[in-house]
């Protein structure tokens, strides 16, 4: 398992920089990852496009459709993909501690 | 691991009537030609990973088990045994750190098929377990839910509901449909599981150039993926039971001829590797959509604006569609067609670079910091070019090449071919009913 550091904080995580253990998140390590990834401070719009990532995880066990974000969210596709330019999966998901979906992402 | 799962592995070096086997064994001169083909070696420098060594990893366990020096004198033909060391080195060497693109083989001076080699060792590995998890979770998704990222079906109609909606906005036609499960149309058309998942805009882009075109075409709840990630596990069992669905819902829907979408590795498995797991061949006619879209231009069913692309494009060729598939001369064709400020990457077409994401690649965590690091010879191509759009037909390329432009900071948009033609579409609703007429809807 990898290990990443953000801000003198170690996080373990996959080869992909997904959290190995999507049960310590919170909405630091989000702001820590997202981070990361550039996105410093997260908006309001990456609050909520996270929060519902989050939750459909924690009923649903997986990722939730683009679909559900944008119905959720009021948001455009082209929004989100703005927000988060690594995309849903590898940007978004990430932020929101999942593990990475499988497939071609 | 068993002492079975062991012999199994071993005796798929066996020879046998397979005379490809043997040859691509046997044949390699070590004249070293193939290192500089190699996206790996290239980002790297380490010799470790030059091709010739992952094909000589397969044949000197080959040499051990199969041949009498090997057998006798092990050390004297340089063989190895199938043991921890040697099965550690094939997992990083075979998954980690290539990605089939099948440029060695094309570069080898003497035609030696290096990816052959690393795909039979593959399936070596695979006989004992040994694919990477990730890897195997993409297939055993695919296997158990019906596609790769276990959409359920009505998470997948709703989704393709929402993109018929921005359809009959985008063509001002509230009659514009995708249509679901309809039997006896011409065309049978595939989706990558990332389109309804997190990038629905090329489905609705594609749909927009089928209803420019007056098509006869059908989406399948049952069967719409397009991947077959069983391929480059090495589980010809499991990549035949993917295949064998898509067969089957071809008759099933009574459709004439089937459109694969913009997926590389898919186009390969289905079109050039299912005849031989299924061992039967194609009642239908098998396309990809580049090959498709191509024609609709060349027969003059669709037209586009060439005002509309003002930017300078750019081609990926994806490996497993071009170099692997012989879809070469399509994809300019429709790019020259109406992009005015088209330039090619260097090397580009059949010698073209892989981006680093292929081969199981992009699914496999494990390998992500290599994968990046591969990343960086595609990265310098586009750079050269000075595009900012670059344009490739495979959804996975367009993940590797989302994540190299972010890590490279290339200032690039990454667009499939169906949705830089679709953004350039010109809808005549006159000629198209027209058409329709001509070649009414079933």
């Amino acid at each position: 398992m990898a290990t990443m550091e953000i801000e003198g904080r170690v996080f373990e995580v996959d080869g992909d920089g997904f959290l190995a253990d999507p049960g310590i998140w919170n909405d630091e390590v989000a702001d820590l990852f997202a981070r990361y990834d550039g996105i410093a401070p997260m908006n309001e719009k990456h609050w909520q496009i996270v929060r519902i990532i989050r939750r459909n995880y924690e009923e649903k066990g997986m990722a939730p459709m683009i679909r559900t974000i944008c119905r959720e969210t009021g948001l455009k596709l082209r929004e989100i993909y703005e927000l988060f330019p690594l995309g849903p999966a590898r940007g978004a998901c990430r932020v929101a501690g999942l593990p990475k979906p499988d497939g071609c992402v | 691991m068993t002492n079975d799962q062991l012999q199994h592995a071993i005796d798929l070096l066996r020879p046998s009537g397979d005379s490809r086997l043997l040859t691509h064994l046997n044949s390699c001169v070590h004249c070293g030609l193939c290192a500089e083909s190699c996206l790996f070696y290239l980002a790297t420098g380490d010799e470790r990973l030059t091709p010739a060594r992952k094909a000589d990893l397969v044949s000197s366990i080959y040499r051990r088990y199969h041949s009498v020096t090997g057998k006798l004198l092990p050390w004297l033909v340089g063989a190895r045994e199938l043991n921890s060391e040697s099965i550690d080195e094939m997992v990083e060497l075979l998954f980690g750190s290539c990605t089939l693109c099948g440029r060695c083989t094309m570069h080898c001076s003497i035609g030696v098929d290096v990816t052959f080699l690393v795909q039979t060792g593959r399936k070596m590995l695979s006989e004992m377990g040994l694919v990477p998890a990730t890897l195997q979770a993409t297939v055993q998704a695919a296997v158990e839910t019906g596609n790769n990222m276990a959409i359920p079906v009505e998470d997948y109609r709703d989704t393709l509901q929402w993109m018929e909606e921005e359809l009959t906005d985008e063509v001002g036609d509230p009659e514009a449909r995708i249509p679901l499960d309809k039997p006896g149309r011409k065309i049978l058309y595939t989706l990558n599981p990332r389109e309804p998942k997190f990038f629905p805009l090329s489905i609705s882009a594609m749909a927009k150039i089928f209803y420019a075109a007056g098509e006869s075409w059908t989406l399948s709840t049952r069967m719409y993926d397009v991947t077959n990630y069983a391929y480059f596990s090495g589980n010809d069992g499991e990549a035949a039971l993917i295949a064998d669905r898509l067969w089957s819902e071809m008759k099933n829907l009574q459709a004439e001829q089937l459109v694969l979408a913009e997926c590389g590795h898919g186009t390969r498995a289905f079109r050039w590797e299912s005849p031989n797991y299924l061992e039967r061949s194609f009642p239908f006619p098998v396309m990809s959509s580049v090959e498709y879209i191509a024609g609709c231009i060349r027969e003059g069913r669709i037209r586009l604006d060439p005002e509309k692309i003002r930017e300078r494009v750019t081609l990926h060729d994806p490996c497993n569609l071009v170099r692997n598939g012989g879809v070469v001369r399509e994809q300019r064709y429709i790019l020259q067609s109406f992009v005015p400020d088209f330039v090619e990457m260097t090397p580009s077409g059949i010698d073209n670079h892989c981006c680093g994401g292929g081969g199981g690649m992009l699914s496999m965590s494990e390998y992500n910091e290599w994968r990046m690091k591969a990343g960086s010879v595609k990265a310098e191509q586009i750079r050269r070019t000075g595009a900012s759009i670059v344009v490739t037909p495979c959804h996975n390329c367009v993940d590797q090449l989302i994540q190299i432009n972010a890590f490279y900071k290339l200032g690039v948009r990454i667009l499939t071919m169906a949705e830089i033609v679709a953004d350039a579409l010109i809808i005549e609703h006159e000629t198209r009913i027209a058409k329709q007429s001509r070649a009414p809807l079933k």
